[in-house]
């Protein structure tokens, strides 16, 4: 299982906030905030939390399991 | 706060030009001196007293690329990301400061040999040196001349990834500078001193590293961060420190059974700064690939 996430999506959907503009509101660089996009970096249950509270959504709202597909 | 900004700006331009200007009295110093000393002939108090006049020139560009280095720092704090472009200036500027203690270095060993009628090869590394400073003088006035380091990209940055990159691109080159002048001592391990190659040598090569990082901690200070990396730098760090802890054991290892025979020799006064610099390499260059990475 690996998390997903939808933020890039709630991000347009707030006056296409930046990835710096979100980063500073929660507390991150900006490269933590592409990391996470991007699903390289997984980020901590506080970090999510904080993320949901900035979009005023739940957290399932944006974070998400999906299958890993198994490499061949 | 703008009025020590404006001030910083007008005394680097004033040292940039003078920089340049030494620059170019610098090479026509050592053309006229060159042909002399190469032949050992007699050089007047007079040319005597121009090398002091490169020494000074040599002071006031150090004194000019702290300040650009220092200005670089703050104007990568609001920049949007590290680009190409300023990392080249970062690389100019540590090693164009690296370099006056070469020219130092150089200058003094020209002297030394020509006083005991000998060859001075370090000439031919004297020059590719000088232009390379003299080009990195004319680049960095220019950009202070167009203001390039005044404007402000972002207006707020809570959580610093630039400086924390910029710390990290310095250890990088002062950890590989480190290594390759301390590897030399197996090159030339009878001219190697304890006191010149092993002490100051290092110390010189760490000053940029210390002042970067310096920097940083005064800013964490100054803003007085409640957290000085977020959860991902503190994760490439841990990931970027157990890397280094198991690549500098096994050089160490290395290092200790291919000088198993000669314990005694040049090695039991080269490990340490192998060891530091080894160190600094690796945990600067883990720090660049995890961050860039993700």
């Amino acid at each position: 299982m690996k998390l997903a996430n939808h933020l890039r999506k709630y991000r347009f959907e707030h006056n296409e906030i930046s990835q710096q503009d979100l980063a500073n509101a929660v507390g991150v660089t900006r490269l933590t905030i592409h990391s996470i996009e991007t699903g390289k970096f997984n980020p901590s249950a506080l970090l999510a939390l904080k993320i949901a509270g900035f979009f005023k959504v739940k957290f399932e709202d944006i974070f998400y399991l999906v299958e890993e597909r198994s490499k061949k | 706060m703008k009025k020590l900004e404006t001030l910083m700006r007008g005394v680097s331009i004033v040292l940039g030009l003078a920089s340049i200007a030494f620059f170019v009295f610098d090479y026509f110093v050592f053309a006229s001196l060159r042909p002399k000393m190469i032949h050992f002939e007699a050089i007047s108090a007079a040319e005597e007293t121009l090398m002091n006049w490169v020494g000074v020139g040599l002071l006031l560009f150090l004194a000019f690329c702290l300040l650009s280095l220092f200005q670089i720092a703050k104007y990568l704090k609001y920049a949007k990301k590290v680009t190409l472009f300023s990392l080249i200036l970062i690389v100019a500027g540590v090693l164009s400061l690296l370099f006056i203690f070469g020219d130092v270095a150089l200058l003094s060993d020209i002297g030394k040999q020509y006083r005991h009628g000998l060859a001075q090869p370090e000439w031919l590394m004297l020059y590719p040196v000088v232009g390379f400073q003299f080009i990195t003088a004319i680049v960095f006035t220019y950009l202070h001349l167009s203001g390039f380091f005044k404007g402000k990209q972002l207006k707020y940055v809570a959580q610093d990834s630039n400086i924390f990159l910029m710390v990290q691109y310095v250890g990088v080159i002062c950890g590989l500078l480190g290594l390759s002048s301390s590897s030399l001592g197996f090159l030339f391990p009878r001219a190697w001193t304890l006191q010149i190659h092993t002490t100051i040598g290092p110390i010189v090569l760490l000053i940029p590293y210390v002042l970067v990082a310096l920097y940083w901690t005064f800013i964490n200070f100054q803003e007085k961060t409640s957290q000085w990396f977020d959860e991902k730098q503190l994760q490439d760090i841990g990931r970027s420190a157990f890397l280094t802890l198991v690549i500098s054991a096994i050089f160490m290892i290395v290092l200790f059974i291919s000088n198993y025979n000669n314990l005694s020799g040049v090695v039991s006064i080269l490990w340490l700064p192998l060891y530091l610099f080894s160190v600094l390499f690796l945990f600067s260059l883990g720090n660049l690939y995890f961050s860039g990475k993700d």
